[in-house]
């Protein structure tokens, strides 16, 4: 078995035309995956943008966000075990943020 | 402390949007309910984006609560149109965030108290019916412009225009969350049921739009309507009104096969009506005989208690109903209620008279091209043997506009029925 994080990408705005019946239904969704027992660890991030910091020269500048061209946040991640890569994504794909138009990053924690 | 092992109260957030929107027009004052609902969609987005990760909170109720309140509290410091008034304001939704904190199950008086302002503001005589559905629906209801157009099948804009009209008219006649006092009271009383009463009919007879999202919103109708009726405000035909929807609405699941096609009233498996439903509706029934006041929901009530102690389609009480129908006619002599009466006249003198008084309605110029009126007269004509003119009845009544797609296969079927009985 190995661990891998799934990082859960998400454009807030997406989320502002959903009626309150359909966002209990996906507290609901999400609530389930996050109790299934693969999962490992999970967190939320602060709804702000955060800060990055950066090399200039050797030395680090801290800048605030948001860092990347594209809309979306990160907003939670979980760390889940899996036996392989493959099986990793499978499980990953199961993930209701997918079906709310977020974007998932799986990535395999180095040494599991 | 996070507790899973509770699950979310069916339809919480709908409801609490409902609510705490009600609660914060009652503070922020009507003119501001955009911002009172902003403020409870963002404290809805926080639930979601935060309890996947850390759980459900144990008074999920009071967690959205609190939120909306602070960040109505926030909206209100940015918004500069307070003016000098901002302070005053932020002190009363500080006192209101703390006050009147709902308990697990979400209701509290004061709450109850809201909602029953704000839908009886929705219902002002100077805003128009379809707007205070839409508002109404929207507001207290806690349904999204999305899935109100699903309902109606209507288009969202034109679902959203209603409810910009309706705001619209809040702000610039000054309408307050005030219950009118003395006759007023009692008229737009009759105004709130009457939108019910379309709201629920709107999710009940349609035929079309989304099964489910129709289902809630005559469930919403009748928690209105239930939640007059506890009050003081109540009258006997208050009661006569959630007794008559909670009836009909106890063969929604009967109604539809599993196909998704029409079933006939004498057809419907009455094992599937929603018991609790009907017994909601007989003790509505019961609380609305006193008085000596007939109204139309009485009889209508009257009509779907007497189908409702039918236990099978033999037992039914057909005198009963006609005699029934006959008063009704009475008081609202419209041609749909004849229409009916004309179908319970045949279920009690035969087809044969049945027919003649379909025949009557359709000299009505409004009713000659309504489907229900030629699908009735096919049915009779069927009936009494005479195939060809069923038959050609079933066409014309396929040929009117406002057929729904399951009305259009349950003619089909029926037409296609005499066309091989007129074969034999």
């Amino acid at each position: 078995m190995s661990l891998y994080m799934l990082l859960l990408y998400d454009d807030p705005k997406n989320w502002g035309k959903i009626s309150p019946d359909e966002m209990q239904k996906a507290i609901e969704k999400y609530r389930g995956w996050t109790m299934k027992p693969f999962t490992k660890g999970h967190g939320r991030l602060a709804d702000d943008a955060g800060r990055v910091i950066r090399s200039t020269n050797g030395k680090g500048r801290v800048a605030d966000g948001p860092y990347s061209e594209t809309k979306e946040v990160l907003g939670g991640y979980y760390t889940i075990e899996a036996p392989s890569y493959d099986e990793a994504v499978k499980l990953a794909l199961d993930h209701p943020h997918l079906e709310y138009g977020g974007t998932i990053e799986v990535r395999q924690v180095w040494g599991t | 402390m996070p507790d899973d092992a509770v699950p979310l109260v069916e339809h919480l957030f709908r409801q609490q949007a409902g609510r705490l929107t009600a609660r914060l027009t009652r503070v922020l004052g009507p003119a501001n309910i955009t911002l009172a609902e902003d403020a409870v969609q963002e404290a809805m987005m926080r639930a979601l984006r935060t309890w996947p990760f850390e759980g459900v909170p144990a008074n999920a109720a009071g967690w959205l609560y609190t939120v909306a309140h602070h960040i109505a509290i926030d909206a209100v410091r940015r918004d500069r149109s307070f003016g000098d008034k901002t302070d005053a304001i932020v002190a009363e939704i500080a006192r209101s965030g703390t006050t009147c904190v709902p308990d697990e199950t979400g209701v509290g008086d004061q709450l109850r108290d809201d909602e029953l302002r704000m839908i009886f503001m929705c219902c002002h005589p100077e805003i128009p019916r379809d707007s205070s559905v839409a508002l109404s629906l929207k507001t207290v209801g806690g349904f999204s412009v999305s899935e109100i157009a699903r309902a109606f099948l209507a288009d969202e804009t034109a679902i959203a225009q209603r409810i910009v009209r309706a705001k619209k008219q809040i702000r610039e006649r000054c309408l307050t969350l005030d219950l009118p006092a003395g006759r007023a009271l009692g008229e737009r009383l009759d105004a709130v049921l009457d939108v019910l009463y379309f709201m629920f009919n709107e999710g009940y007879t349609a035929h079309q739009g989304e099964e489910l999202i129709r289902r809630d919103l005559c469930m919403e109708a009748i928690r209105l309507g239930r939640l007059i009726a506890g009050t003081t405000l109540s009258t006997p035909h208050t009661h006569a009104l959630v007794a008559l929807m909670a009836l009909l609405a106890a063969r929604f699941r009967a109604r539809v096969d599993e196909e998704g096609d029409l079933v006939l009233f004498d057809d419907q498996n009455r094992a599937l009506w929603d018991e609790g439903l009907i017994a909601l509706g007989f003790r509505h029934f019961d609380r609305s005989m006193s008085g000596d006041h007939v109204s139309a929901y009485h009889v209508q009530a009257a009509i779907a208690a007497t189908q409702a102690r039918a236990l099978t389609p033999e037992l039914m009480d057909w005198p009963l109903i006609l005699e029934l129908y006959d008063q009704l006619v009475a008081i609202d002599p419209s041609p749909v209620v004849a229409l009916n009466r004309a179908v319970a006249l045949a279920k009690v003198r035969g087809a044969g008279e049945g027919l003649a008084a379909v025949e009557r309605l359709g000299r009505d110029p409004k009713l000659r091209h309504y489907h229900l009126l030629m699908a009735a007269r096919g049915q009779l004509l069927s009936e009494l043997g005479r195939a060809s003119e069923a038959a050609r009845s079933f066409e014309e009544a396929l040929g009117c506009a406002g057929v729904s797609e399951p009305e259009r296969r349950f003619l089909r079927k029926r037409l296609a029925l005499q066309l091989t009985r007129r074969a034999e």
